[in-house]
This record gives C-alpha cells, sequence and structure tokens, in this order.
C-alpha cells in the first residue's frame, strides 16, 4: 500500500462564485416584484381615504388605522353587511363545489388510473381538453342553459358550472395520486378477502388522502377566485360572491382606495391562509403529471 | 412422467376478429369500467357537450338581442365572414397576440430565473417559493384592484416612484394611454403567473441527474455549458408543457384587462376573449359571438392538441 | 380438503397476442410448483389466473374440488406473496396480518389468537406494533408470509418474492420457504424467472416460454431430460452447450458432422436417435460436467480452442468455442489451460443430447 503523497500543488483562490452571486440578484429583484403590490396593498388598507390621496404619497401611515377592517366585518354596518354576505356566498359555494368535485372525480380517476377499457383514452383527451376551452364558449348557452333550468340567479349554477370546469384538473391529478399507488395493494386486499369495492374503499382511499387533499385545495381555490361566470349569471347583489360583490359596491361612487384594498386583503386571506399551510400538496398538485418522478 | 408439449415456443397469433365486433366485445367485457366515470361524464355532457355543441349552432344564426331563440335566422358562413372582414378582428388579434406571446415569453423568463437560483439549497427557501408563489394564488380580481391603484394616475405609487427617481417629471398616466397600456397589463399578469412556472421548472430540475452534473464538471464542462448541454435538455418536457398552459391561460385572459380597463383606451387593451364578452353581453349579438368563439376554439384545439401529447407521452406505456 | 389446482386449456388473449396460450397442468395436494420461464414468458400471468386477478380469455380452473373459474379472487381460497410484498403501508403489522381475517368477519379474539400464533411461526411476534416501512426487507417478506399464514388457505401463490431481496438474505429466505412448505405441508404455485429457485424449492417444475408450457416435470427430470432446446438452455448453470451439427449416415454407422469437418460417431442409441433429425441437421448438447477435456487430439474428440478460463476455487470453468459456438466445460482447479490453447473435447454418449434443429425438440429413439 502507498500512502498518500502530501500535496504540492499550488493552492488557488476559490473563484467568486458570479452564478450564485447573479442568483440571490435575481431573487432579490423577484421579491421586491412579488413583495412590493402586496406591501402597498397593506399599507394603503390602513390609512385613512384623505391620507391615501396625497401626491407625493405618503409612503408609511402617518396615522395607522385598522377602520376600514372594522367597517368590512360589521354586521351593523351596511357595508359590512353587504360583505359578510359576499363572503360567505364565495364560501358556501366554493364548499359545496370543492365536495362534490372530489366525489365525483375519484371514481373517474380510479377507472382511468386503473382500466384499460376501450375509449379511455379518447375520454381523458376530453376531460384534458376541458381546460383548453376558453370560458367564454361556455358561458353564452350556460347562460341561457340557467335560464331554462331557473337557475341564474342562484349558487347551483355556481356549483355545477365549477364542478365541470375543476373536474378534468381533479381527476388528472387524482389519476397521478393512483397511479402511485402499486396495484398489488389492492390485489393483495381482493386475495385476502375483499371485494373490488371494498379494496378501494379501504386501501385504496387512505393512501390516496394527500392527492385528494391537493385536489381540493386546488377546487377551493379554483371556486372562490372565480369570476366570469359569477360575474354573468349572478345579478342580485344577496347572491354575489366576492370577486363580483366587491366591484360592486366600491365603484359605484368614487373609489374608496383603502377600503377596497382592506376588502381584496381580506378576500386574499382565505386563500393564502390555505396555500400556505397545504403548501406541500399544492405545489405537488401543481406539477404532477407535467413531469415525471 | 414427462407430460411434454409438442408445441413451438412462440406463441401464434390469435385470429384476427373483425375490428367492429372486436370492439363491441371489449366494451361488454369492460362494461362495469364505465360505471366509475359515469358520473363524471354526466357532468360533463351537460355542462361542456351540450354548451360546446350549442356555441357551435348558434354560430351559424343571426340572433334576437332579446335571447328568445326560438326567432333565430339562419345565415350560413355570414357571422364568420363578419367577424374575419372586421378591422377590429384585426387589431384585437394583434393585441391577443402581443399580449399572449410577451405574457407567457416573460413568465417563462422570469420561472426559469427564479427555478435556478432556488434550486440550490437553503436556509429559508421553503418560504421564499412559498411568497413569490402568493401572486399566482389570489384572485386575478384582487390582483387587478391592487395594481390598477398601483397604476393610479394621480396617487399611484408607480408613478410617483418614478417622479421621485427621476424617471419622468410627472406621473405617466399608464391605464389611460394607447401605447402604455397593453404592457402595464402584461406586467400585472407576469407578476400573477410567473410563479407557476417557476414551480414547475423546479420540479423538472428534480429530474435532472446530478450525476450527469457530476460528470460534465470533471469532463471540463463550464456552468454555463453545463446548464446548456445537462440541464436544458432535461427540461425541455416540463417547459413545453409549461409554456402551453402559461399560452391557453394567456388566450383565455379576461379578468386583468375587464376589471383594469374594460379593453380600453379605444380597445387599446381589447383582446379575444373581452372583445367576445363585449359581443355577446354588451350588444346581445350571440350568433356573431358565438362563431367569434368557435374560431377561438379552433386556435385552442391545436394548443390542446400539443399539451395533450406533451403530458400523456409515456401514459400509455405503463401496463395495467 | 384436497388442496389440488387444475389448469385446463388456459388461454389468456391480449388483443392478438397469447400471453398465455393452451396450458395445462395440475399441481397435486401438498406439491410445491415452480412456473419460471424468462421475463414475459406469461408466468405472472397464469398465476393471476390461478388468483382471479385478471379474467380468462377461455379454459378452466379448478382449485381444491371446486371450479373457480367464475369465482373472485376472494372466493378461491387462496393466499398470494406478492414480488413487492404490497403490504398496506398505513396499517401496522399486526393490522397487516388482521385483514385477511376481519375481511371473512373473523371475531376478535381468534383474529388476535390466529395472527399471534403466525407472527411467532415466522419469528416477528416484536414488530407487530411497526408500520412495513420501519422493516428491511426481509422482515417485510416475512410479514407478507404471515398474512398468507394466517388464513390457511388451500393454495399459496408466491410471485417471485424473493426478488427483491439481496442475494445472501436471498438463500436465507430460500430455506425458510422450504421449511414452511415441509411443516405446513402447503400447496404451493411459485413463479421465478431464476431456474436455481426452482430446481432448488420446487418438486415440480413447469417451464414456460412464449406463454406455452414448455415442461412440466420435477427439476431432476427437467435436467437431465429437457425437451427441447429452449429449456436445455434455460435450466441449468452455466447453460448447456449447444452446437450445430450434419447428422451422416453411411451404411451401418451414423455419425455426427461438425461444421468444421470434425466427426464423432455414436452410440447405437443415439444413432437411432439421431437418424430422427429432419433433413440431418440436429444439435448436440452436453452439459458442463460431462465434458472431458484432452490436451492432446484424441480419436472422436471434438477440436476447440480455449475462450476464457474462470477459477471460482474448488471448480474452474472454461470456455472453449467449438465451430464458432461457445461449450461451457468443468475441470478441475489442477489443469492447467491458456487462452487460446488447442484442445479436444469428449462427450460422453450416455449423457450427452441430441435435438432436431428445425423443430428444437429433443430426439427421441425411433
Amino acid at each position: 500500500m502507498s500512502t498518500a503523497t502530501q500535496s504540492s500543488l499550488p493552492t488557488t483562490r476559490k473563484p467568486i462564485d458570479w452564478w450564485r452571486w447573479a442568483g440571490r440578484f435575481t431573487i432579490l429583484l423577484l421579491l421586491i416584484f412579488t413583495v412590493l403590490p402586496m406591501l402597498w396593498m397593506v399599507l394603503t388598507s390602513i390609512k385613512s381615504q384623505f391620507a391615501a390621496l396625497q401626491y407625493p404619497p405618503q409612503w408609511w401611515p402617518a396615522e395607522p388605522t385598522l377602520n376600514n377592517y372594522w367597517r368590512l366585518i360589521n354586521p351593523a354596518d351596511s357595508i359590512g353587511r353587504e360583505f359578510l354576505r359576499y363572503f360567505w356566498n364565495s364560501f358556501y359555494v366554493s364548499l359545496i363545489t370543492t365536495i362534490l368535485g372530489v366525489v365525483v372525480a375519484v371514481p373517474a380517476a380510479y377507472a382511468f388510473s386503473r382500466f384499460r377499457f376501450p375509449g379511455r383514452t379518447f375520454l381523458f383527451f376530453t376531460v384534458l381538453v376541458r381546460n383548453m376551452f376558453p370560458a367564454v364558449v361556455f358561458l353564452m348557452p350556460l347562460f341561457l342553459l340557467m335560464r331554462w333550468m331557473g337557475l341564474v340567479n342562484t349558487h347551483g349554477s355556481l356549483i355545477l358550472t365549477y364542478l365541470t370546469f375543476g373536474l378534468p384538473l381533479s381527476i388528472w391529478l387524482l389519476k397521478g395520486f393512483f397511479d402511485n399507488i402499486p396495484i398489488q395493494l389492492e390485489q393483495a386486499a381482493r386475495i385476502d378477502g375483499a371485494t373490488r369495492f371494498q379494496a378501494f374503499l379501504l386501501i385504496v382511499m387512505p393512501l390516496s388522502t394527500p392527492g385528494i387533499i391537493a385536489t381540493s385545495i386546488f377546487s377551493f381555490i379554483g371556486a372562490w377566485n372565480e369570476y366570469v361566470y359569477a360575474y354573468t349569471f349572478l345579478s342580485k347583489q344577496e347572491s354575489m360572491t366576492l370577486p363580483v360583490g366587491i366591484q360592486r359596491f366600491f365603484t359605484e361612487f368614487a373609489t374608496d382606495w383603502p377600503g377596497l384594498m382592506a376588502a381584496t386583503f381580506l378576500m386574499s386571506v382565505p386563500v393564502v391562509v390555505l396555500f400556505l399551510v397545504l403548501q406541500k400538496y399544492f405545489v405537488r398538485a401543481l406539477t404532477e403529471g407535467a413531469v415525471k418522478h | 412422467m414427462t407430460i411434454a408439449t409438442e408445441r413451438a415456443a412462440i406463441a401464434p397469433k390469435a385470429a384476427e376478429q373483425p375490428w367492429g365486433i372486436g370492439l363491441l366485445r371489449r366494451i361488454i367485457d369492460h362494461r362495469s369500467d364505465y360505471l366509475y366515470i359515469l358520473p363524471a361524464l354526466l357532468v360533463m355532457l351537460v355542462v361542456i357537450a351540450y354548451p360546446v355543441y350549442y356555441t357551435i349552432e348558434l354560430s351559424f344564426f343571426k340572433t334576437p338581442p332579446n335571447l328568445q331563440m326560438k326567432d333565430k335566422i339562419f345565415v350560413g358562413f355570414d357571422n364568420y365572414a363578419a367577424i374575419l372582414s372586421s378591422s377590429s378582428f384585426h387589431r384585437v388579434t394583434i393585441n391577443t397576440l402581443i399580449w399572449t406571446v410577451f405574457s407567457t415569453g416573460f413568465a417563462f423568463l422570469l420561472g426559469l430565473a427564479a427555478a435556478l437560483a432556488l434550486h440550490r439549497e437553503f436556509a429559508g427557501r421553503g418560504v421564499l417559493r412559498a411568497v413569490l408563489l402568493i401572486p399566482y394564488v389570489v384572485s386575478a380580481v384582487a390582483a387587478s384592484y391592487v395594481w390598477k391603484w398601483l397604476y393610479h394616475s394621480d396617487f399611484g405609487v408607480i408613478g410617483a416612484l418614478a417622479v421621485q427617481f427621476g424617471l419622468t417629471d410627472r406621473p405617466i398616466n399608464f391605464l389611460d394611454n394607447t401605447t402604455t397600456v397593453l404592457p402595464s397589463l402584461i406586467v400585472v399578469n407576469v407578476w400573477k403567473e410567473f410563479s407557476f412556472a417557476m414551480v414547475m421548472l423546479m420540479a423538472g430540475l428534480q429530474t435532472v441527474p446530478e450525476q450527469l452534473l457530476r460528470a460534465a464538471q470533471v469532463d471540463g464542462a463550464s456552468a454555463w455549458q453545463r446548464f446548456w448541454h445537462v440541464t436544458f435538455p432535461h427540461l425541455r418536457g416540463v417547459s413545453m408543457v409549461t409554456v402551453l398552459l402559461l399560452m391557453v391561460a394567456n388566450f383565455n385572459s379576461f379578468i386583468i384587462p375587464w376589471i383594469m380597463t374594460s379593453g380600453g383606451p379605444a380597445g387599446a387593451s381589447d383582446i379575444w376573449i373581452t372583445d367576445i364578452y363585449n359581443i355577446a353581453f354588451g350588444r346581445q349579438r350571440y350568433g356573431v359571438a358565438s362563431a367569434y368563439a368557435v374560431i377561438l376554439f379552433i386556435v385552442m384545439m391545436v394548443l390542446g392538441y400539443f399539451y395533450v401529447k406533451a403530458l400523456t407521452r409515456g401514459d400509455e406505456a405503463r401496463a395495467g | 380438503m384436497l388442496a389440488q389446482v387444475v389448469l385446463k386449456d388456459v388461454n389468456k388473449v391480449y388483443g392478438s397476442l397469447y400471453a398465455v396460450n393452451n396450458v395445462s397442468f395440475t399441481v397435486q395436494d401438498g406439491e410445491f410448483v415452480a412456473l419460471v420461464g424468462p421475463s414475459g414468458c406469461g408466468k405472472t400471468t397464469t398465476l393471476n389466473l390461478i388468483a382471479g386477478l385478471i379474467t380468462m380469455s377461455g379454459g378452466e380452473i379448478a382449485i381444491g374440488d371446486r371450479m373457480v373459474t367464475d369465482l373472485d379472487p376472494k372466493d378461491r381460497d387462496i393466499a398470494m406473496v406478492f414480488q413487492n410484498y404490497a403490504l398496506y403501508p398505513n396499517k401496522t403489522v399486526f393490522n397487516n396480518l388482521a385483514f385477511p381475517l376481519q375481511m371473512r368477519k373473523q371475531p376478535k379474539d381468534v383474529i388476535d389468537k390466529k395472527v399471534r400464533e403466525a407472527a411467532k411461526v415466522l419469528d416477528i411476534t416484536h414488530l407487530l406494533d411497526r408500520r412495513p416501512r420501519e422493516l428491511s426487507g426481509g422482515q417485510q417478506q416475512r410479514v407478507a408470509l404471515g398474512r398468507a399464514l394466517v388464513r390457511d388457505p388451500a393454495v399459496f401463490l408466491m410471485d417471485e418474492p424473493l426478488s427483491n431481496l439481496d442475494a445472501k438474505l436471498r438463500v436465507q429466505m430460500r430455506s425458510e420457504i422450504k421449511r414452511f412448505h415441509h411443516n405446513l405441508n402447503a400447496t404451493i404455485v411459485y413463479v421465478t424467472h431464476d431456474q436455481l429457485e426452482a430446481v432448488t424449492m420446487a418438486d415440480k417444475m413447469a417451464v414456460m416460454h412464449g406463454g406455452v408450457l414448455q415442461q412440466y416435470d420435477t427439476p431432476a427430470n427437467v435436467f437431465s431430460n429437457p425437451v427441447n432446446t429452449f429449456v436445455a438452455s434455460f435450466v441449468g448453470s452455466p447453460a448447456m452447450s449447444l452446437i450445430p451439427v450434419e447428422v451422416v449416415t453411411t451404411g451401418a454407422a451414423t455419425i455426427l458432422k461438425g461444421t468444421s469437418g470434425w466427426e464423432m460417431p455414436l452410440s447405437a442409441a443415439n444413432a437411432r436417435k439421431a437418424q430422427g433429425s429432419s433433413n440431418g441437421k440436429a444439435v448436440l448438447g452436453a452439459r458442463h460436467s460431462t465434458l472431458k477435456l484432452h490436451k492432446a487430439a484424441k480419436p472422436d474428440a471434438v477440436p476447440g480452442k480455449i475462450h476464457t478460463v474462470e477459477p471460482t476455487g474448488d471448480i474452474t470453468f472454461a470456455q472453449v468455442l467449438v465451430d464458432g459456438e461457445v461449450v461451457n466445460i468443468s475441470l478441475e482447479p489442477s489443469v492447467a489451460i491458456q487462452p487460446d490453447e488447442r484442445v479436444w473435447l469428449e462427450f460422453d454418449q450416455d449423457r450427452m443430447h441430441l435435438f432436431d434443429a428445425t423443430t428444437t425438440m429433443a430426439l427421441k429413439a425411433a
């Protein structure tokens, strides 16, 4: 065995890693780009109407106030009553859409993942292609359809619509999760005495919980943020959801910018919280399928 | 006791069945499989197949503004001809192309830069990724209002900052100027969706084999050469899906231009969807709007074809 | 209860491809049968057909004294051990073992008793509260066996249960499964691509190729009397060497002639076999241990050239090129040979094999 000789090579100074610095600089710029608008929204929302409309702007609120928020969540105030109504409508529609979406998407995704039935590819294609259609293609006929079914100005019209526009993505996401569950587990369960349905319910479902959570977040956020259909189908104030509602009542007269910023802040809170808490699932859902693991 | 088969090892081919009978048989064999997709299929039929059919039908009719569709009049391809020959269609199409190409391009490039910068593990990386993703998560309605306020002609913070840094003498009227309005809206759109490209590409970067990068380093490749010859080819598939998804989303954009400018001033930020919406719900010309939607739909189908192709590669190879 | 398995003309067709082509065989009660063949030969498909996990295109299967062709897997009274063990990842070991009993609505105290018994037999009692991902490969393997065991099924089906283990563990588990079979007197159908596993463990082996059952017999008979060149070259390691030859009959004498011109006289029995070949084309087969190596020319020995020499300690394997074909031979380590050395191989007339070159089937005395 020869012993390693001490290296007598000249030691070179580590060069500055330009790539790493370029990366840091990029991140900094993107962070400023991303955060500044949100920061300005929050800063504006704690200003009075008077303080907001100044030139040059008051960079930092001289007299920060939470009045804009109190007004929105105060059920005694007429604005608050309206806002809370929209908030509840949005929540209700999003929740029902999410639950129904999971119930319908799970069996379909399971079938696409497990079975090789004739027409599977074609059906899957149509499910995916739904993502491609511009909303307006559906807007007009759906509006007429909803009118015919007497659903205009009801939440049923929105739930039914959101259900379908969420379904393709839900099915696609869930299929990815089901694909990752080895089919042998179900086969084992069936040999162990389970019916096909029991194997699905007792073995596959518990294992696909992350997928169902991810899909649910997507449906919920999608429904919560949706604007076009809600804008077209709902004209009665008491049935409006938040995205449509806040527009309606802040632009009636001169815009109350601090109030509007407070409202957009409150509107964003549920989805941002949901996203931050379940970020892992969200990111996985976003990239599932596009990247083969 | 030897039970030897006297047959050759290679299996003979089964007798070919007539195509139709074979298919019917396979459908019957799999009949219970369809039960699983039935609920999804029903919902999709009512809310997708019917509207698509109805849109195509209406595109050949002149429709009354009162929406009494029994009074519609068949006009053949007149609606299509009217759209394709109108000058506003050409202007709107150019706007749409500018909007889509620049939004997609910038969102992708910023996303790529962010993904590369965030690829290396470091403390706070998860938090940074989360913060950058917030614009993608919040509603476009919220984003539109916030940016409308940022762009405000008198009290907007962007104009004020520009003056502060001596870029202009007085606040720019971003949204009320035919030359600045479209770029201003594209900035909002990029702000909202670049982090989508970022997470997609971050996921793609994880599929780049570390060993290949090491090998390239040993072979003397510079950082740039490693990116160009190893990393980038591995990102091709994800990049394609990402660009396609962004393009589709941008072609279908409505909320940002609608809330921020309603397509104005003087139609300078009118894109396909806002135009169709105006024709249908503003001017109540459903027939024309339907034909317009069908044209759009055809463009989307072409994109959709590439999307599905990019997505399902390798999927059929998986054994069931 | 008699736990035999009978397959009769079993078929599985995908599109126009026969994955399993008219396979028939009977597994006797208490027998250990290995389904063996290269990947894609239809052995796993056959096992899945026995299990009822896929539907047959044709044929019949009986387990015990019942026809099970149209029964669900759960009603076939079988247990199965999978290649990747297929343990339920969200259940503890205890609950994995209990699952088959729960599905059969057994009372709680019975389940508890049976699970603990099985755990004791397999020495996994200390693992009962763990989850599968916390177990080593060997432990997971035992749990998978345990889950099959608690059921006390008529037949155990095993799909390459050892292929995910490392070499050392595989040898250990091999003997454990053999004990398992012996102690329970269990009927086992075992799928493997490793002919050595089949030969060492099974009472009978069913060699499959291209969806067709080639030979079904005891390992000893398959080894010594392969029915065709495929079985001959698949079973045994190193593989049986095969050399294409010509059968030449002049007067009363029948000889084999190599492509390079060498000639080998045949014994009376071999001559009768060789005469049955179509067009006088045959394949000469011999296992490594039946060949004798000579370093000088010897009448009736076949000339060749040493290709490689692989000493393994107690035996040295050499590859000899004969007419461009590789012939495996085993030697005493004391024999000194060099690559490229000219050698002569002496065949054992009683232990050599003759196959028809066209049909690949073993030639029989007319």
